[in-house]
């Protein structure tokens, strides 16, 4: 297996047709993640930044330029199972218990499930769902079902990692203990990761560099450094160089 | 206990009912005794218990056979259809003619065109096709797409989506055609009973007591047929009922589906495609006769009834006996209509209003 798990789109357009009405969603946009490096894609709605995210995914396809996966086309680079998911929903099948959702991914890339029992138990405990293992999405509360989504991007050890405002749905407090554990994860596996998201404060604690972008049409406005080092915990939330950081992104986003 | 007055009431409105029934059919109330009590109903059908079983199960291989395979071309052809849009503009004119032909219409045509068994499997078959193909289309397209999306981001193919999310998250939908196809197969076989010369079914046996002017053996038979047809609905409405609850998403998709490029010549692929599917129909017809064989005499192709009705020598004579028909049906047909939307029409505003109407009436509307 290629050992390059870097994600590149090159000058990626998008326009989308509604009842006639055209809508740039992205403008000659270029992205480069380097290997085990974690990026924030932060912005306006209506800036591109989940339509970046799938096209780098290979969900979409551009109208111009082109995305790759580790140096090969997103559609060849998901099939070898090198590649992780998360979206804003969980989006949990609703008749698979906790354990079967999880396996999805093993399914779809056909791989054996008892090859990775052991790994899908030690998910569902780091996750924090241990003895929830058979119930089914409908039994959990929402913060559940997202950190089964969560588990379920992990269950192929991903060396690329794509979520969509994975903690989008959850309250302040749930979010940054995710926040936490998701950073104590990334920081063991190193997966390059690409995190699209409106949260500022979740943005800075997580990402190495933060990607603002700007709407109508979508393209990027600034990349800003993340400095802080590894591995962080959450004495970072309350430390005045981390305000420092989420103000200049602030100020960024509204354009200064 | 709060949740037993519902069915009290229940059974105590069919128990009004059934007295009702009981009192005009004594009294030989309607058409002079066409409506039989209910008790001669039951009197009779006790005379007439030796002969039912040989029947009801002929009548129940033939539905049973076309159910299977009405059903199994339908999943077939929504599969195909969800798949393949083009392939689903191509075949709704075949879509749409399989639906509005009259089974009774075909009926004779199957009947002198085939032998045995088969006209009845085939009526069945085309009474299941449109329900289970539209409830299969319309279960898998409405399958989650983030779902979807978990799927494809993983490399999984058009088939993966269908084989590990659409099919499951359809199979409420795909049961929902079955509760409506299982009667219709059912009528369908009866139906091709009608003349079609076989010793046994229920379909023969009342055509055989037609003549015997014995209204409650004519009303044992509807009512067996209507019972099985009922069990039929019944059965898969309980399955159904068992399995919609773990198939539902959890949470409503918040994000719109973005919407497929449109091709640029929209206009023409439009117009060609709505050519092809009214072209289709008459193609596979024409086709099915030239397989099949069939002597000209008995199944026109679409060129002989085109012949027939406007350029042969008797196209005249032809067309004004189609019009004097047309004439006839057409009126009762019209008000048939709005008779029923009517009466559909007040009885749920009714029900509505008097929850206990619907209760009462609910085995009436599925009898009838």
């Amino acid at each position: 297996m290629a050992d390059d798990r870097s994600i590149r789109l090159r000058q990626v357009s998008k326009t989308f047709r509604t009842r006639g009405e055209t809508f740039t969603a992205l403008q000659s946009v270029s992205l480069d993640c380097e290997a085990g490096s974690f990026t924030a894609l932060i912005g306006p709605s209506g800036c591109g930044k989940s339509t970046l995210l799938r096209l780098a995914l290979g969900l979409d396809a551009p109208d111009e330029g082109t995305a790759e996966i580790g140096g090969l086309p997103p559609g060849e680079a998901t099939t070898t199972g090198i590649t992780g998911v998360a979206f804003q929903d969980a989006a949990l099948l609703p008749w698979r218990s906790v354990e079967a959702n999880i396996a999805l991914p093993l399914d779809v890339l056909g791989k054996r499930r008892q090859d990775y029992a052991a790994r899908i138990a030690e998910l569902i405990a780091l996750v924090g769902l241990k003895g929830f293992e058979k119930s089914l999405p409908g039994e959990l509360s929402g913060g559940m079902r997202q950190r089964v989504s969560i588990a379920r991007a992990l269950v192929t050890s991903p060396g690329v990692l794509f979520l969509d405002e994975p903690f989008g749905a959850l309250d302040q407090i749930l979010r940054r203990q995710m926040n936490i554990e998701l950073q104590r994860i990334w920081s063991e596996s190193k997966a390059t990761t690409l995190l699209v998201t409106h949260g500022i404060d979740e943005a800075v604690f997580l990402a190495d560099r933060i990607v603002v972008m700007k709407a109508k049409p979508g393209r990027i406005a600034t990349v800003i450094d993340v400095p802080f080092a590894r591995p962080r915990d959450k004495s970072l939330f309350v430390h005045p160089e981390f305000h420092a950081l989420n103000d200049k992104v602030a100020r960024a986003l509204h354009g200064e | 206990m709060a949740n037993d007055r519902p069915r009290l009431s229940w059974l105590r409105n069919i128990a009004v009912l059934l007295v009702l029934w009981e009192i005009v059919g004594r009294f030989q109330l309607v058409a002079s005794g066409a409506l039989p009590a209910p008790t001669a109903i039951l009197a009779k059908f006790w005379a007439d218990k030796s002969d039912y079983p040989s029947h009801v199960l002929a009548t129940l291989e033939a539905s049973f056979l076309g159910f299977l395979i009405g059903n199994a071309i339908a999943i077939a052809a929504g599969v195909a259809f969800v798949m393949s849009p083009l392939l689903l503009r191509l075949f709704r004119g075949v879509n749409i003619a399989l639906f509005a032909l009259p089974p009774i219409a075909i009926s004779p045509v199957l009947i002198l065109t085939f032998s045995g068994m088969a006209p009845k499997v085939i009526l069945a078959a085309l009474g299941c096709y449109f329900a289970t193909m539209t409830a299969t289309v319309l279960g898998l397209s409405q399958a989650d797409t983030r779902s979807l999306d978990v799927v494809r981001a993983y490399g999984g193919s058009r088939l993966d989506e269908m084989r590990l999310v659409q099919f499951r998250s359809a199979l409420p939908s795909i049961l929902g055609g079955f509760r409506v196809a299982a009667p219709a197969a059912v009528l369908g076989a009866i139906l091709a009973e009608f003349g079609g010369g076989g010793r046994f079914g229920l379909g023969t046996y009342l055509l055989g007591s037609l003549g015997r002017a014995d209204p409650p053996r004519l009303w044992g038979i509807g009512l067996m047929a209507t019972l099985i047809a009922g069990l039929a609905y019944a059965g898969f409405a309980l399955l159904g009922a068992r399995i919609t609850g773990s198939s539902r998403a959890v949470t409503v998709p918040t994000a719109a589906p973005s919407l497929a490029a449109e091709p640029s010549n929209r206009a023409m692929v439009l117009i060609l495609s709505a050519a092809a599917a009214a072209l289709l129909p008459l193609l596979l017809w024409w086709l099915l006769l030239a397989v099949m064989q069939v002597p000209e005499m008995i199944a026109k192709t679409p060129a002989g009834i085109v012949d027939y009705l406007f350029l042969g020598g008797g196209a005249e004579q032809a067309q004004q006996r189609l019009l004097a028909a047309l004439a006839e049906t057409l009126p009762i047909t019209v008000l048939g209509l709005a008779a029923g939307l009517a009466f559909a029409f007040a009885l749920a505003v009714l029900s509505d209003l008097f929850p206990a109407i619907t209760r009462s009436f609910m085995p009436v509307a599925l009898v009838t």
